[in-house]
């Protein structure tokens, strides 16, 4: 097949490349002061909270090497607690901790970290190691989340997030993303993690991608991650629906987590999401951004400037529904018996 | 969103017509060079003067020197000579040096060196000087008889000057005419030649000059040749005196106009005049450049090669950067090759001018290599990232160090370029890939790594590439050129090369 012809189909399926991503919305819909509402996890989570949003919540901050010796105090009535980076990448200087014993920490991986091991991860995390561009940077320290069991068959370690695409507040595509043993547990897609597309209406789970290839199975697994309904989907997409008036940023991914007993959650956001989302979903991003923003104009010439979460919301469940829904249980792959257990509440 | 797009189309176009129009300007007005390899014919005309003065009494020595108005250009002339005040004025139509001096003793040497070369271009030949009246002489008995026979067949087989002239030339050439051989009594020299059809012309009241010219062609001893002029009301018609053919062929200077020799010379004799002609070449824009001065042409004040030769360098180099810049903007956004750094390419293809492409790679790859092995064992010793930097910055130079002392000993003398690497940029470089690494592994790295070096080597290549260096040093506007494609690309929308595979599978899908 000619390049030329690649092009223009892509053109065609409406598949939005990194030039026009920049150019087209992360420079016009993301205004550049808004930037560290999103690059700072702790103001991000601050918003949240003020908004209603739900996050996992925080146990405290350490902002200067003398509040290092509290933690101990912040942790004291928390077996399990996560120390993050406010402004770290890629989850990077991320420590689990999933268990306290005998003044040593145990981290998920079953490693045991003395009390001035984690000091001095937090000293190094306060002079910057972490974050981009090497900025003095605050520690924070909050809620471990429990994976919900659903993921338990499709995922390897670490937890599943899901990442919805908003464009001014109109959510134009879901993708759950997968830990794989490549990717060492991170829900990343460059290390290696799957990406699994996500019906907007329904919330049943769509084809992968995996290194820009399709597949349909955990490559650790060897589940089928087709099929699978996520619970509290609703939930999720109004969750991301609402992070537009959170944040201002007219274009974003919103990262979301399943926490067992707290249900949706938001992690993070990001001002430049990836594009591999379009694999997952075998769906082009510039096409939904198209009829969005021609859902905009039609609304401004009724003088609806301002339309309600909800009703975006109804929007895009409405118009971005999956034409082929998987029947669930997967039964068009894999043996049946297998996937008992994990494709439905 | 409409309007920016426009903006920049309108911002992008204005840029490229500037720099276009003044590229454009600068070769078809200036007569610019385009390239710097076109060199131009020049020739190098030296006048030996010889005589002995006489004992003991001034000398004051006159020639002729080519005129202002000629065909060709003088870019440089030279009087040489010991003890003698030199002058040249303009006499009539003529240029005329004089040399002069208190007193001189024995044999005398004096010399004259002219630089010429042809006007490429009609616009700077400037008008040549009208004629001068003459009056038509007084003839008496036979000649006057033998003259007026002449001119009746003349003025009946002649239309206009031009063709009396013509007419007039073949006459006295034709041995058999009796007339002519009259006037001419048995002489047949050009020189008596010419004084016969001057006669025989203004008889007939057309002014008539003679002209001296010179002919280029590279020999040692040089003769002057006579051509003779009319003024047609409009221009000057030469002719050859011997054959009638008009017009003066490319090759001859015009050198003086009149009956007097080439020189003279008052308090010495034995003059002796020796001309000798040599061609060279010129490149073509100094050549450009030295006429300009001549000319003092201000446009070329405000050029870059007005600068002092050490910036003109410096500024030889700075003036490609944009040509690497651009390289690397379209290898990123229309290609999608992945890169450490923005700009960091560029500044290590600067350093490759020194050590060569290949050298370059190799000690890239090298201090890079060691750079992040030490950068992984630091890792382990939970440094700050501004002391982690510092180290991994004096270890590089302590590694440039060694390559440099190892290479001399081992007379590896590009082990010694290694110097103008920069580095910082290598720092720098060493800290990316390491964070490349870890965020998204050791193949990426690699390929990231690649990716640096062939997008160096590339912007190497072409900011180095003698034509394009010269073409940019010459004609600045070439900068806006750059800026406004820059422009246009900063509104690429359209897929990179490397997402046309990215995401193929999705077309392979259906």
């Amino acid at each position: 097949m000619s390049l030329f012809s690649t092009w223009k189909e892509l053109r065609a399926k409406g598949i939005m490349g990194i030039n026009q991503r920049n150019a087209d919305y992360v420079l016009r819909y993301n205004q550049r002061h808004l930037y560290p509402l999103v690059d700072d996890k702790i103001k991000t989570k601050e918003r949240a909270v003020h908004a209603g949003i739900h996050v996992p919540p925080m146990y405290g901050i350490i902002d200067s090497d003398k509040q290092i010796s509290s933690l101990s105090e912040i942790v004291k009535d928390h077996g399990d607690f996560v120390i993050k980076p406010a402004q770290g990448a890629g989850g990077d200087g991320i420590i689990v901790i999933a268990d306290q014993f005998e003044g040593y920490y145990r981290t998920t991986s079953g490693r045991l970290l003395s009390h001035d091991d984690i000091e001095f991860h937090l000293s190094g995390i306060l002079s910057g190691i972490y974050s981009l561009g090497g900025h003095r940077d605050r520690a924070l320290i909050e809620y471990r989340v429990t994976p919900d069991p659903i993921f338990s068959a499709i995922s390897y370690e670490g937890v599943p997030d899901i990442r919805i695409i908003v464009l001014k507040g109109y959510p134009l595509l879901a993708m759950l993303r997968l830990p794989t043993r490549q990717s060492g547990g991170k829900a990343n897609l460059h290390q290696g993690a799957i990406g699994v597309g996500v019906d907007l209406a329904t919330g049943i789970t769509l084809d992968g991608t995996w290194l820009n290839k399709f597949i349909n199975r955990h490559p650790d697994t060897t589940n089928p991650v087709r099929g699978v309904q996520l619970p509290f989907w609703d939930g999720f997409m109004s969750l991301a629906t609402r992070c537009y008036e959170l944040t201002g940023l007219g274009y974003l991914g919103v990262d979301m987590v399943l926490d067992k007993d707290r249900g949706p959650l938001m992690l993070e956001l990001n001002a430049r999401p990836g594009l591999n989302i379009q694999i997952a979903n075998d769906a082009g991003l510039a096409a939904r951004c198209r009829k969005v923003e021609d859902e905009i104009d039609r609304l401004a010439t009724k003088g609806i400037n301002k339309p309600s979460p909800a009703k975006r919301q109804a929007f895009c469940q409405r118009e971005f529904a999956s034409q082929c829904l998987p029947d669930q249980l997967g039964a068009d792959s894999a043996p049946a018996s297998e996937n008992k257990g994990i494709s439905s509440i | 969103m409409k309007g920016v797009k426009l903006h920049v189309r309108v911002l992008a176009l204005a840029l490229l017509v500037i720099g276009a129009g003044s590229t454009a300007w600068q070769i078809f007005v200036l007569n610019i060079p385009v390239s710097s390899d076109t060199t131009e014919p020049v020739w190098v005309i030296d006048t030996k003067l010889n005589f002995n003065a006489r004992d003991n009494s001034p000398v004051k020595v006159q020639m002729y020197v080519p005129p202002v108005w000629s065909k060709f250009i003088t870019l440089n002339e030279s009087f040489i000579s010991k003890n003698y005040g030199v002058n040249t004025d303009v006499v009539g139509d003529n240029r005329q040096a004089t040399w002069s001096a208190r007193r001189a003793d024995g044999n005398q040497q004096l010399f004259y060196r002219l630089m010429l070369t042809k006007r490429s271009n009609s616009r700077f030949s400037e008008s040549e000087p009208g004629p001068l009246f003459q009056e038509s002489p007084e003839l008496i008995g036979v000649e006057k008889v033998a003259v007026e026979a002449l001119l009746k067949p003349i003025r009946e087989h002649s239309a206009d000057i031009e063709t009396f002239i013509r007419e007039a030339i073949k006459l006295i050439n034709e041995p058999s005419n009796d007339n002519a051989r009259l006037l001419l009594g048995n002489n047949y020299t050009q020189d008596n030649k010419s004084r016969v059809l001057e006669l025989l012309l203004s008889s007939a009241h057309i002014p008539v000059e003679r002209v001296h010219t010179l002919r280029l062609v590279s020999s040692v001893a040089q003769v002057s040749e006579l051509w003779m002029r009319s003024y047609n009301g409009k221009r000057w018609l030469y002719f050859n005196p011997e054959t009638g053919t008009q017009g003066l062929p490319n090759d001859r200077v015009v050198w003086w106009t009149g009956d007097e020799p080439m020189a003279s010379v008052e308090g010495g004799r034995n003059l002796k005049i020796e001309v000798t002609a040599n061609q060279k070449t010129m490149n073509s824009i100094m050549l450009a450049q030295s006429i300009a001065e001549r000319k003092e042409n201000k446009f070329w004040a405000l050029s870059l090669y007005d600068l002092p030769l050490q910036s003109q360098q410096t500024f030889e180099i700075i003036l490609m950067i944009p040509i690497g810049v651009m390289l690397i903007l379209l290898l990123r956004n229309v290609i999608g090759l992945e890169t450490l750094g923005t700009f960091t390419p560029v500044l290590i293809g600067l350093a490759f001018r020194e050590t060569q492409v290949f050298w370059g790679v190799i000690l890239f790859t090298t201090i890079t290599a060691l750079g992040l092995s030490l950068r992984s064992y630091l890792e382990h010793l939970h440094l700050q990232l501004l002391s982690r930097l510092s180290v991994v910055l004096t270890f590089v130079v302590i590694v440039m160090a060694l390559i440099s002392v190892l290479g001399h000993r081992l007379g590896l003398d590009r082990g010694l370029s290694i110097a103008l690497f920069p580095m910082v940029i290598l720092t720098m470089s060493i800290e990316r890939m390491s964070i490349v690494w870890e965020e998204r592994g050791g193949v990426h790295a690699g390929k990231v790594g690649i990716g640096t070096l062939v997008a160096a080597s590339l912007s190497h290549l072409m900011m180095t590439y003698e034509p394009w260096s010269y073409f940019v040093f010459t004609f600045p506007g070439m900068l806006l050129v750059f800026m406004s494609l820059m422009l246009m690309l900063g509104h690429y929308r359209g897929y990179r090369l490397t997402e046309l595979f990215r995401f193929k599978a999705m077309i392979k899908g259906k």
